[in-house]
C-alpha cells in the first residue's frame, strides 16, 4: 500500500511540475472542444440541444481512456528510455504490487480526468448526470480498461517505443469509430456491429445512458457486459506482458 | 555466513545472447567481492542477477539464504544497489529522488528525512538538493545514485561499475564510504573496471570472460605480499587482455 500511495504522490508531482501540459490536456483541450462542438456548432444543427447531449459524454469518454494512457506512458516510456523502471523494480516490493499500483494510478488519473470534464460539461453546456451512478461506474471501468490496454500494448512488443507506434495507430480509429461524436444509433446498422469491436464505443454509450437515459444509447447490461469481457480479455494480458518484459528485465 | 551464493548460474537474454554461463561463486558476509572483466564479459548481467532484476535460465542466485528469483521482495529489503547506467527520476529533483527512494521502501518519514539530510552531506550535494536531476552532471548523478544505494542502509551493496565517470576526489570518497560501510559489518559486490579500485577495496575478485568465471582470488589474506602488477597478471592471463 505504501508503494502504491507513493507512486501515485509521485505522479501527482510529474503533473504538478508540467503543471501548463496537464491543464492544456486536462482542461483547455476540452473546453475548447465542447464550447465549440457542443455550444457553437450544436446550435447550428437542428435540435442542437440534443447534439450537446450526445457530444458531451463522448468528450468525457475521451477524458476517461485518454489519461490512463497518458499516465501508463508517463511510466513505461521514460520508464524505459531513463531507465526510471529499473529504479521502480529495485522497490523491495513484488512485482505485481508495482502492476497494480501503476493500474490504480492510470485508473485513478482517468476518473480525475473525467470529473474535470464532466464539470466543464456542465459549465459549458448545463449538462447533469441524470444518473450519477452509472457515470461513476462507466469511468471507472473505462479507466481501468485503459490502463490494462496501454500497458499490454505497450509491453507486449520488444521495446516499448514499438508499443508506442502501436498505440498511436489504434488510437485514431478508437476514438473517431468508438462513437465519441455520435451515438451507436446513427450509424447505418452494419458499421454498428463495427464500432461494438471498439472498447471506447461501450465507455461512450454507458456515459450516454448516464447523462440522457431516454435518449437511444446501448444497453446499459450490454455496456457492463462489454467491460466484463474486455477487461477479462485484459487483465491477464495485460498481467502477463508486465511480468514478461519487469519480470526478467533485460532492457 | 555467506551473504551471496551463486549455484550453476545462466543469466540468458532475448535472442539467445547467453551472458552469465553455469558460474558458481560465493560472497561471506562482511566481505568486499570485486568482479572484472572485459566490456561484454557478464558483470552487469551478473550484477542484475544479484539485484533480482534478472531471471536465471539455469541455477539460482540466494542472498542471505532467500532465492533472488522467488523471494525478490525480500531480497530487495536487504540490498542497495547502484546501477551502471543512472536510473534517477527525470521529473523530480535531487531530494525527491531520495525521498520517494525512501517512500518506495516504506521508510518512517522522519528517518527519511533524517538520512536523506545525512548523505547529502556526506557526498556533498546539501547545496543541490532542490536541482532537477536533468541538469545535473554525470558525476552528481552519480553521487546521487551512490546515496540511493546507501540510504535504506543495506546489508549488502550491490555496485556496478561505481566510479565509472567519477573524478579522483569523488571517487576516493565513494572508497571511503564503501570502507566504512564494510567496518560496519556490510557486505559489498561490485564489479569495476578499474584494476587499482579492485586492488584498493576488494578482499577477493573474481575475473569474468565470457561469461564464466575464469579466475577468483583472495586479495586480502595475502595483503602483506599483495604487490602491485599482480592483479594486472592475473587479468591478463585470464582474459588475454593487457589492461
Amino acid at each position: 500500500m505504501n508503494f502504491i500511495l507513493a507512486l501515485l504522490h509521485r505522479n501527482l508531482i510529474a503533473n504538478m511540475a508540467s503543471v501548463k501540459l496537464t491543464l492544456s490536456r486536462t482542461v483547455v483541450q476540452p473546453t475548447i472542444y465542447l464550447l465549440v462542438f457542443g455550444h457553437i456548432i450544436g446550435r447550428m444543427i437542428p435540435g442542437s440541444a440534443s447534439y450537446s447531449a450526445v457530444m458531451a459524454p463522448g468528450m468525457i469518454a475521451i477524458a476517461a481512456f485518454s489519461a490512463p494512457l497518458v499516465t501508463i506512458s508517463g511510466y513505461i516510456l521514460p520508464g524505459y528510455f531513463f531507465r526510471t523502471l529499473e529504479a521502480w523494480l529495485l522497490a523491495p516490493v513484488p512485482l505485481r504490487t508495482i502492476f497494480i499500483a501503476m493500474v490504480i494510478s492510470g485508473t485513478f488519473s482517468g476518473i480525475a480526468n473525467s470529473i474535470v470534464v464532466a464539470l466543464i460539461a456542465w459549465l459549458v453546456l448545463g449538462l447533469v448526470p441524470v444518473n450519477f451512478l452509472t457515470l461513476v461506474l462507466v469511468v471507472a471501468a473505462g479507466s481501468l480498461l485503459f490502463s490494462l490496454f496501454t500497458l499490454t500494448v505497450l509491453l507486449l512488443p520488444a521495446r516499448p517505443d514499438k508499443g508506442q507506434e502501436v498505440l498511436s495507430f489504434l488510437m485514431m480509429p478508437m476514438t473517431f469509430f468508438g462513437c465519441t461524436f455520435y451515438s451507436l444509433d446513427m450509424l447505418e446498422p452494419q458499421f454498428r456491429y463495427f464500432a461494438l469491436l471498439f472498447p471506447t464505443t461501450y465507455i461512450s454509450e454507458g456515459l450516454r445512458a448516464a447523462y440522457a437515459p431516454a435518449a437511444p444509447h446501448l444497453d446499459l447490461p450490454m455496456v457492463l457486459t462489454g467491460f466484463a469481457v474486455a477487461t477479462i480479455l485484459l487483465l491477464p494480458l495485460a498481467d502477463f506482458a508486465f511480468r514478461r518484459r519487469l519480470g526478467h528485465f533485460t532492457w | 555466513m555467506t551473504a551471496v551464493q551463486i549455484n550453476s548460474l545462466t543469466l540468458g537474454y532475448p535472442g539467445g545472447t547467453i551472458a552469465v554461463n553455469d558460474l558458481s561463486l560465493e560472497v561471506k558476509q562482511g566481505e568486499i567481492f570485486g568482479l572484472l572483466g572485459l566490456n561484454g564479459a557478464g558483470k552487469s548481467s551478473l550484477i542484475k542477477g544479484v539485484a533480482t532484476l534478472m531471471r536465471p535460465s539455469a541455477g539460482h542466485v540466494r542472498v542471505f539464504g532467500l532465492d533472488a528469483c522467488r523471494q525478490s521482495a525480500a531480497v530487495k529489503r536487504r540490498i542497495g544497489v547502484m546501477p551502471q547506467e543512472n536510473n534517477l527520476d527525470i521529473h523530480l529533483n535531487v531530494r525527491q529522488n531520495l525521498l520517494f527512494h525512501c517512500r518506495y521502501a516504506a521508510m518512517p518519514a522522519k528517518v527519511a528525512e533524517y538520512r536523506i539530510d545525512k548523505w547529502l552531506s556526506i557526498l556533498d550535494l546539501s547545496g543541490k538538493a532542490k536541482e532537477a536531476v536533468l541538469h545535473l552532471s554525470g558525476g552528481t548523478k552519480r553521487k546521487v545514485m551512490l546515496a540511493k544505494a546507501f540510504i535504506t542502509e543495506p546489508e549488502l551493496l550491490v555496485l556496478d561499475e561505481p566510479s565509472a565517470g567519477l573524478d579522483p576526489g569523488i571517487r576516493s570518497s565513494l572508497w571511503e564510504q564503501v570502507r566504512i560501510f564494510r567496518q560496519q559489518g556490510g557486505t559489498v559486490f561490485l564489479s569495476t573496471h578499474y584494476l587499482e579500485e579492485a586492488e584498493a577495496l576488494c578482499d577477493r575478485v573474481g575475473i569474468l570472460h565470457r561469461g564464466r568465471l575464469a579466475k577468483s582470488f583472495c586479495i586480502a589474506a595475502r595483503a602483506a605480499r599483495f604487490t602491485p602488477g599482480v592483479l594486472a597478471q592475473a587479468f591478463e592471463g585470464a582474459t588475454g587482455e593487457v589492461q
